[in-house]
């Protein structure tokens, strides 16, 4: 106890004089999920996860204008924008902030819109009522001015169609909506008699509902936050293996290592100490964290990290997180030659284990043979655990298996540590 | 007196004068010691025996690569012998190590203390480690530290300190609990004459109190003022072994140490 005690103290008190240590344990992972969590905010907007900004210039100003407002704000997918500050928006304006990059879209209903579409479809309702004896004519080209949909070229294309769809859907809408009434007076006029109401509902009748599988369980929509907060900690808590070898190395180079195997103390505890002392600050860094996913995130504009009734869990995988992690540190310190080695040989694992882990791009996206390979990576299991209590609303029992995947690592990387301490201490 | 390894080919060990050698209780005893590295064509220790008594400093004197630091090594049950025994305190060092480890101390060649962390500091580390607590580590600290000429200082960080600071610090770090053998494998190598003399004032006083000395140094002159006995190593054989002056006496035209070990060695460059 006494080994265990003294080394938590030792090791905490060298990490906290460690500067460079210090801004690769607590500065870059904060600073990570911060840009990133922000970044990708941005990128799920882009891609039609959050409302999408639009920029409406209704120079009809007309019944045309308010219906398109109408049922694209019902439709809740794109947010519609009609002011710049206090002014109405030119034209040329409008073209303008999306050449800038500050609109992706602009839609531009032209002066006179609304008026030929009715004259149109009037036309066109009467011009249906052919006598049996006459050949039908074929329908006169449309003459209407119609709506223009400017786009940033930047936009991706999947992204553009939905928009083009969604702004399609609503014009439909509103064309048969007109049509009906049209025909309705038509029908009135060639009978010469009041009929009964002929209106158009331009409301769907199949409907098609989005649920996402969860097991059974509830679910929420994943945000950047939630995505981030949790893979980025992740990320930050395994690049403990940087400070934890290091350290080691350094004990080993200084000769500190030789004066305690010649001690009498047992090697568990101390590896134990420095496993504790590494938990601890792997604890600290995932709370601090998850404060700033929950606190400061939301300051910055973006969605914050919803942790939930569930956050015994989320101790519990951080635990065991922390635990892999540090676990992998002391490995690679124990095996490592060299700083040198260490530093490069630790670091660069852990970026491929968590580009392979869904740190950086999710798993699903992946290309199949790569989507095999991340079943490797211990932060595949962590992120898998977090996303399960995060998203879908797991408990203990869901990340289970992931939780027994960290603690088995732990348990495999902390032995081959020990026993390979225990060789050089028995002198073999 | 065995003569198998003590002795290079085709030659007798140079002894001294078996008087000198104290009637002391025996406290080290080392027997056919053997140690091959792996994949090495020649031992690193080659079939070594010496004795040291309670209260003797014992000097291992050699030439680089003479195998010195191995045999520190195997003494402080770091390294595995290939063959042969070391009994420490009556007790066999390979039976039982970890029995043996809070009789003797260890100040290795390199400074073998954190530098982020301050004297106090890593002495209270290993004072810990050594089953101290409380007041008696803080006794132990402060005495120490006091021995070493480091009172003053012991709330500055080891990376702030000089090459003899360290030094000072290093061994100040192996005398903590207050050990019965102290092993000290180069512990002036490096630093200034002040500091090499302040060393080895300390380790008479550590003597005089008991503790029993076994260092290795490349210093002959150091050697000769401050060790009853020494022994020369060479290729992993003891050349010689006596006190200085015995063995200053038995080389014909040697006035001191040095000139008897550069006889016994050679004057070649070793790597």
């Amino acid at each position: 106890m006494r080994t265990l005690l003294a080394t938590i103290r030792k090791e905490l008190l060298e990490l906290r004089r460690d500067r460079a240590g210090f801004l690769v344990l607590l500065v870059m992972p904060m600073a990570l999920v911060l840009i990133v969590a922000l970044v990708q905010d941005n990128v799920m907007q882009a891609t039609g996860e959050t409302p999408i900004r639009v920029l409406l210039v209704d120079l009809d100003n007309g019944f045309l204008g308010q219906a398109v407002e109408k049922h694209l704000r019902l439709d809740g997918g794109l947010e519609l924008i009609r002011k710049q500050g206090d002014r109405e928006i030119s034209e040329e304006a409008a073209r303008k902030v999306v050449v800038d990059g500050d609109f992706r879209f602009c839609i531009l209903i032209a002066p006179g819109t609304g008026a030929a579409l009715r004259e149109q479809v009037r036309r066109r309702a009467v011009e249906s009522f052919v006598p049996a004896s006459k050949p039908a004519k074929p329908a006169a080209p449309a003459t209407v001015p119609g709506l223009v949909l400017h786009f940033d070229p930047a936009v991706q294309g999947a992204f553009r169609t939905a928009v083009v769809n969604s702004l399609q859907r609503v014009l439909l809408g509103i064309e048969l909506r007109e049509k009906g009434a049209a025909l309705s007076d038509t029908f009135e006029r060639k009978m010469g008699q009041e009929i009964v109401r002929f209106e158009l509902d331009s409301e769907p009748v199949l409907t098609l509902r989005e649920a996402s599988d969860s097991g059974g369980r509830s679910s929420r929509r994943p945000t950047a936050a939630q995505q981030n907060v949790p893979a980025w900690a992740l990320f930050g808590m395994f690049f403990i293996v940087v400070p934890v070898s290091g350290a080691l190395i350094r004990e080993r180079q200084s000769g500190t290592f030789r004066r305690l195997m010649t001690m009498p103390i047992s090697l568990a505890g101390l590896l134990a100490g420095k496993v504790i002392a590494y938990i601890l600050v792997c604890m600290a860094q995932f709370v601090l964290m998850v404060a700033i996913g929950s606190f400061a995130l939301p300051l910055l504009g973006t969605s914050g990290l919803v942790v939930g009734p569930e956050w015994p869990v989320v101790g519990i995988i951080a635990l065991s997180a922390a635990l892999a992690a540090t676990g992998y540190g002391i490995m690679v310190g124990v095996l490592a030659r060299s700083y040198e080695q260490a530093s490069v040989f630790g670091a660069v694992s852990i970026v491929i284990a968590a580009a392979l882990g869904g740190v950086m791009i999710p798993v699903y996206v992946m290309p199949r043979s790569m989507q095999a390979v991340s079943v490797v990576s211990p932060l595949a299991w962590g992120l898998n655990a977090f996303q399960d209590v995060f998203v879908r609303e797991g408990t203990l029992r869901t990340v289970g298996p992931n939780l027994a995947r960290l603690a088995l690592f732990s348990l495999a990387t902390l032995s081959v540590a020990w026993w390979s301490l225990r060789k050089s201490r028995s002198g073999e | 007196m065995p003569s198998h390894g003590n002795v290079p080919a085709g030659r007798e060990p140079v002894r001294g004068d078996a008087t000198e050698t104290g009637a002391g209780e025996e406290i080290l005893k080392v027997h056919r010691l053997v140690k091959v590295y792996r994949g090495a064509a020649t031992p690193a220790v080659d079939g070594i025996d010496f004795t040291v008594r309670r209260g003797e400093i014992f000097g291992l004197l050699g030439p680089n690569g003479a195998g010195k630091t191995t045999v520190i090594s195997i003494l402080c049950t770091l390294l595995r012998p290939t063959s042969g025994s070391v009994t420490l305190c009556s007790q066999d060092t390979q039976r039982s190590p970890a029995r043996l480890r809070s009789l003797f101390g260890l100040a290795p060649q390199e400074i073998a203390l954190y530098p982020s962390l301050t004297a106090r500091e890593n002495l209270h580390y290993f004072g810990s480690l050594y089953g101290l607590s409380g007041r008696v580590l803080r006794r132990r600290i402060e005495e120490c530290l006091a021995l070493v000429g480091l009172s003053d200082r012991g709330g500055t960080r080891i990376d702030t300190f000089s090459g003899g600071m360290k030094r000072r610090a290093n061994l100040a770090a192996a005398i903590l609990h207050s050990p019965r053998v102290l092993f000290l494998d180069e512990p002036t190598v490096g630093i200034d004459a002040q500091s090499r003399s302040l060393i080895l004032e300390n380790l008479k006083t550590l003597r005089d109190g008991g503790a029993t000395i076994v260092y290795t140094t490349h210093y002959m002159e150091e050697a000769e003022n401050l060790c009853e006995r020494v022994a020369i190593m060479d290729r992993g054989k003891i050349v010689a072994e006596g006190s200085p002056r015995s063995l200053v006496a038995a080389m014909d035209g040697c006035v001191n140490l040095e000139e008897s070990f550069l006889r016994l060695t050679g004057r070649h460059l070793r790597d």
